[in-house]
């Protein structure tokens, strides 16, 4: 009885530990961090197996767009990503005038980025143009 | 009966050439989905004139202080590769787009080498003033003395390129822009960035 009642202390001690608040400013690789209780050598196979069935990859938290002290709009974009390997993509921002007008500009080109295995991404991008108010962005695979 | 068989052979054997030759076809330079190449590509320059403008934009360092715009003279960029590069590939782009963004002005009497960006500016004013033919011009028309613009900033830079070899058959080729505006009135870098670009493959296919 008492053993019992000690592996299950033990058990709720290393469940707490493996449930402990992480700092989310700080991602910590798979392979870099320790296991607890609900990661480790057993269960990765699964967890990562589940994540490729159900196709998990990069997901938008937020956009942010502000005019600059020097009257560009500047557009700020928060990510992450949800899959166990890096993603690389291809995105391409266009900005668009007051009227919804594509604004024409050399910087609108396929730009390549990469988000880390379940970790947070940046992607920032500047109008060249004072008259932009808008943005529009697509995204797509690197061409194999 | 054979002479038919033969020519026979030879038109279908054609027509297979023929059609297993790759078609010339336009490349879609909007959204091309094709294949890295290990040597710089117009995508290449597209991405690092972008990512340099939008560097240059950010940097918040261009909005003149009381106003108007820098006039800004190119200077020498140094092809530093394997490969026969224009570097007005690059430069075009990120003149184009500055000037386009109104923060600078860009000028053609003043380039690097004292070599202007367009010999008519001088070459017109010879013309038109000096020449033998000076007097078919109207007077009111000719450019005055002391008009030009002297260029506040100058624009540099450098394209180079590493190969590195690794064991497994493969190479890796690492393509570095680097682009800097000087203050041509202190000589201090105004601005600066390097982006580098990496292509990894065979070590069988040239990068030149």
């Amino acid at each position: 009885m008492r053993l019992a009642l000690n592996i299950l202390l033990l058990g709720v001690a290393v469940g707490l530990w493996g449930c402990q608040q992480e700092d989310k400013r700080i991602s910590m690789a798979e392979d870099v961090k320790s296991d607890n209780a609900l990661v480790n050598i057993v269960t990765k196979p699964v967890i990562h197996a589940f994540s490729w069935v159900t196709g998990e990859g990069v997901e938008i938290d937020r956009a942010v767009t502000y005019v600059n002290k020097d009257g560009f709009l500047q557009l700020e974009i928060a990510g992450h990503n949800r899959a166990f390997n890096p993603i690389v993509f291809e995105y391409k921002v266009e900005w668009l005038d007051k009227d919804g007008i594509v604004v024409d500009t050399a910087t609108s080109k396929w730009l390549q980025t990469s988000a880390a295995a379940k970790a947070p991404f940046a992607i920032k991008a500047v109008a060249p143009r004072t008259t932009a108010v808008d943005f529009r962005m697509n995204t797509r695979k690197i061409p194999n | 009966m054979i002479k038919k068989l033969l020519a026979f052979a030879v038109l279908a054997s054609s027509v297979t050439f023929v059609g297993c030759s790759p078609q010339t076809e336009n490349v879609d330079t909007i959204n091309d989905q094709g294949k890295a190449v290990m040597q710089l590509d117009y995508r290449d320059f597209d991405r690092a004139a972008s990512q340099m403008v939008q560097s240059m934009i950010e940097s918040g360092t261009f909005k003149k202080e009381g106003g108007g715009r820098y006039v800004v003279a190119k200077g020498r960029i140094v092809n530093d590769t394997m490969q026969h590069i224009d570097t007005d590939q690059l430069m075009a782009k990120v003149e184009q787009e500055l000037t386009r963004s109104g923060l600078v002005a860009m000028t053609a009497a003043v380039g690097a080498g004292n070599a202007p960006k367009d010999s008519l500016v001088y070459s017109s004013r010879d013309l038109t003033r000096d020449s033998d033919k000076a007097d078919e011009f109207n007077k009111d028309t000719v450019q005055a003395k002391g008009q030009l613009i002297a260029p506040e900033l100058s624009i540099s830079g450098k394209i180079i390129q590493r190969n590195i070899r690794y064991d497994n058959g493969k190479q890796q080729v690492e393509y570095y822009f680097q682009l800097q505006m000087n203050n041509l009135t202190n000589g201090l870098v105004f601005w600066q960035n390097e982006i580098v670009l990496g292509k990894r493959g065979d070590s069988k296919k040239v990068p030149w």
